[in-house]
């Protein structure tokens, strides 16, 4: 130490410098790799679309539409038990249309903000491009984090379902069926999981602020959604069939009016259930020979989304 | 100047809205609602398709989306980025704040919302027809008791647009049409029965006479707003919200 | 009403927690003209003092009063006072003077313009009044929001962390300003957590540590019980206990403790500490290893200030 002759000052004798040696040390030990980072990112963002690791308000609208989606699986289990010829009122496959549809969309519009906008807003981004990892890494993990999320959301009630029902059936047969039954269910979920989060973050990564977020996932989800419901009761109207109540009711159309269902991620999904050979009536009459537009739309869907929000953070001015 | 009314406040807060880019995203449904309004009118051959289109997507789409993503904006941008201090930091009487921003959501409403809605019936059907004057009496009052509500909840939580979303979607839409009873507490009910009761058309599926329609109706709105005037009387700073 | 206007904020047995977290802890002072700066490290409760002073936060416990009072739930304390809050929040799409103007037309001026333009004088931004602040630089920012909160000519001015990106010679220039106004029987407010920030500054301290009120009083004498403080040293030889016995002994030397660690020595004057060591172990013949002081930091000098 270079101070022997200082009158009572604590500052270094001016003219000389000394930098003490404190003990620092640095890290010479295992660092893990990028794997390692996109794994605790995606766990990090999936915990917050549920509102894990926030506050008791983050967690009310995930809860709130995670026990609404359960409710029909709850209600199947209750009234199979009471209705003693064991009929399954719900199905694996569309699970309850409108519903599903309606509660996926405000869960979309609502934690899809969470996981991106937070990050834009208070300029964080650069942060996480200062570690080893790729542009591409962070939009990987927030999206299979997001489809994880929508995937629990739409297939544990599913799950739901076919245990209450399972435990009402008599016989190994009857579980097997059950559980054959089940399972194109859980796969739809799946199919619904993969599109509706790549939507709902391309439309969520455009802003920063959360309620311009959902507002933006909110008006394209949910005004396609009406829209294809009106003009489907309308053309049934023009040509003379009846009408069934509320936007969601199973319409039968004709020709052309098909393609009316192209214009919502959701009927898209639907048709493309149909066309993949599910027969439960569902949220749009059958695509029939659209079948093929049907799924050619759904990936122009995913394509579109996935290339968008990949491309927000490709740029070099992000954050 | 009034005590209700503060044209300081109601200026900026329309200055605010109109002011940017983000007026366009106002613009995209109302943009949407006239222009599939036109093609119907070219290609459509039910007589009936006004009153379901027009109803269903006017009623469910239309005012309730721009009024939630306006009326949560109002009060709730300011709060969001705190600029709401420069605000209650003078004694301007919070009631006044609460009525002049309601007003501005109101006034942007009736812009992108109610006008486009009786555009859209004139293009139908004409400007003295039933249906639409019916549309535009059910899309005032549904400007006015939405922005309301929203508003009110602006003030309750931070995320305001989802829980005001969750409320359109699984109350007012999904519950509504399953239990008879939630029609009651429904603003887009009330909304379409006013809107009923001038056009008397069964297109609109409405389940409430005209006078349960604006008696709840005037309710929610006083209700609400006071519920605001009250949570904006007692504000505080808890520093970034999280 | 004179006496109450002079002790123009009052503050008796204070506290603010948020569930488990206490913010401000028992907070009693009296805040009367001229200039006060609440001085603290980050966290300590300023912002949160300053917020329940402006009205915007209601203490959990006890009373807050501004010019006899309570500021909370009442508007028409702003009548009185203005905030100049740290947050950088402002409507960035309205031009300077649109927005001091707007504010002066809240508080029901009689010509908001007038108003207006004399405050952004005083703050010197008449030149950039008329383009928007999104297009400000921070400190333009900062100084177009005290010319907010002056625009009405409040007797009291609460500024929380206003030096924030200003220069040294904006600095300088709003402790001008600040001067002037306790000169004119102002009470102005102000916190920060930069001690050379409040160097020249002439008016009271108010030591915020941990939300306990550390210390209050004139700058000048804090500072001299911060350098006259004792310095903590931890010392390792080949023989502490001998040397630790030696140490003692020494007038320079207050303390002393044997840890694990090595010796910890107390001493109130460093300078002949650090003479005296070297000669102690040469006489004593005991090999020094290591002297290293342990407490730099900005937060053991205010623990020291709470701890007297």
């Amino acid at each position: 130490m270079a101070t022997d002759r200082i009158p009572g000052s604590i500052q270094a004798m001016p003219g000389t410098g000394v930098i003490h040696d404190i003990g620092y040390q640095s890290y010479e030990g295992r660092r893990l790799g990028r794997l390692a980072i996109v794994t605790a990112l995606c766990l990090h963002s999936l915990r917050s679309a549920f509102g894990f690791g926030r506050g008791v308000k983050a967690k009310i609208v995930p809860a709130l539409t995670f026990v609404i989606m359960c409710a029909p699986a709850v209600i199947n289990a209750v009234a199979m038990a009471l209705n003693h010829d064991h009929a399954r009122l719900v199905s694996y496959d569309t699970y309850v249309g409108t519903l599903r549809v309606l509660v996926t969309l405000v869960f979309v519009a609502a934690q899809a903000p969470e996981l991106v906008a937070r990050d834009l807003r208070s300029r964080v981004l650069p942060l996480y491009f200062a570690r080893p990892i790729r542009r591409s890494d962070y939009p990987t993990a927030k999206y299979a984090a997001f489809v994880l999320a929508c995937l629990a959301m739409i297939d544990l009630p599913v799950l739901l379902l076919y245990i209450g029902t399972i435990l009402q059936v008599h016989g190994g047969s009857e579980v097997w069926a059950q559980t054959r039954a089940a399972v194109p269910g859980l796969l739809v979920g799946l199919m619904w999981a993969v599109l509706l989060a790549a939507v709902g973050l391309a439309l969520a990564s455009v802003s920063g602020r959360r309620a311009f977020s959902t507002g933006s996932v909110a008006i394209f989800l949910f005004l396609t959604w009406t829209l294809v419901g009106v003009l489907s009761r309308i053309s049934v109207t023009s040509s003379g069939g009846s009408s069934a109540s509320g936007p969601g009711g199973v319409v039968r159309v004709t020709g052309a009016a098909h393609l009316f269902g192209l214009v919502s991620p959701f009927t898209v999904l639907d048709g493309v259930r149909q066309w993949l050979g599910g027969t439960s009536p569902g949220i749009v009459s059958a695509p029939g020979r659209y079948g093929v537009a049907y799924g050619v739309m759904l990936l122009v869907f995913l394509g579109a989304s996935l290339a968008g929000f990949f491309l927000r953070y490709a740029r070099t001015d992000v954050g | 100047m009034s005590v209700l009314l503060n044209p300081v406040v109601l200026r900026i807060t329309l200055r605010a809205a109109l002011g940017r880019k983000r007026a366009l995203v106002f613009a995209l449904v109302p943009t949407v609602l006239l222009g599939i309004t036109v093609l119907l009118k070219l290609v459509a051959h039910s007589p009936v398709w006004p009153a379901e289109f027009l109803g269903v997507f006017g009623f469910s789409v239309v005012l309730p989306l721009t009024s939630l993503i306006i009326g949560t904006s109002v009060l709730g941008a300011e709060i969001d980025d705190g600029s709401i201090v420069h605000l209650l930091a003078t004694p301007v009487s919070r009631l006044g704040v609460v009525i002049s921003k309601f007003a501005a959501a109101v006034i942007l409403t009736i812009l992108f919302g109610a006008i486009p809605e009786f555009l859209a019936g004139a293009i139908a059907k004409g400007f003295g027809d039933r249906l639409t004057i019916g549309l535009l009496a059910g899309a005032l009052l549904a400007s006015v008791a939405y922005n309301a509500l929203f508003v009110m909840l602006s003030l309750l939580t931070t995320r305001a647009i989802a829980v005001g979303l969750l409320y359109l979607l699984v109350w007012e839409g999904l519950l509504g049409n399953l239990i008879g009873g939630v029609r009651v507490l429904s603003i887009g009910q009330y909304s379409v029965g006013v809107a009923n009761s001038i056009a008397h058309t069964s297109a609109l599926n409405s389940h409430l006479t005209a006078r349960t329609a604006i008696i709840m109706a005037v309710a929610v709105t006083l209700a609400t707003l006071a519920v605001a005037v009250r949570r904006l009387s007692s504000f505080a700073l808890k520093g970034e919200s999280v | 009403m004179n006496a109450i206007e002079e002790n123009a904020i009052e503050l008796r047995h204070v506290s603010r927690w948020y569930g488990n977290v206490v913010a401000v802890n028992d907070v009693s002072m009296t805040v009367g003209p001229g200039i006060t700066g609440l001085l603290g490290p980050n966290g300590a409760g300023k912002t949160t003092l300053l917020t329940m002073m402006a009205g915007f936060l209601a203490p959990s416990r006890g009373e807050l009063t501004v010019a006899g009072q309570p500021s909370w739930r009442h508007p028409g304390v702003f009548r009185l006072l203005g905030l100049v809050p740290e947050r950088d929040s402002v409507y960035a799409f309205l031009t300077g003077l649109d927005f001091v103007r707007s504010t002066a037309k809240l508080h029901r001026l009689a010509d908001p313009d007038a108003a207006a333009r004399r405050a952004i004088g005083i703050v010197n931004m008449a030149d950039a009044q008329d383009r928007r602040i999104s297009t400000y630089s921070k400190g333009m920012r900062q100084r177009i929001k005290v010319a907010a909160a002056l625009v009405h000519d409040p007797r009291i001015l609460l500024l929380d962390e206003p030096f924030n990106g200003m220069d040294p010679r904006q600095r300088l220039v709003m402790m001008d300003l600040f001067e002037r106004m306790a000169q004119e029987g102002r009470t102005i407010v102000f916190s920060s957590h930069i001690l050379e920030e409040v160097e020249r500054m002439s008016g009271t301290i108010q030591v915020i540590v941990g939300g306990r009120l550390a210390a209050s009083g004139d700058f000048r004498a804090i500072r001299r019980l911060m350098t006259s403080r004792p310095h903590v040293f931890l010392v390792r030889s080949s023989a502490d206990r001998a040397l630790g016995a030696a140490l003692i002994g020494r007038p320079a030397v207050s303390g002393v403790e044997l840890t694990p660690r090595g010796l910890q020595v107390r001493t109130s004057d460093f300078g002949t500490f650090t003479r005296e060591i070297a000669g102690l172990c040469k006489d004593g013949g005991i090999a020094l290893r290591e002297v290293r002081p342990s407490d730099e930091s900005l937060e053991s000098v205010f623990s020291y200030l709470v701890a007297t």
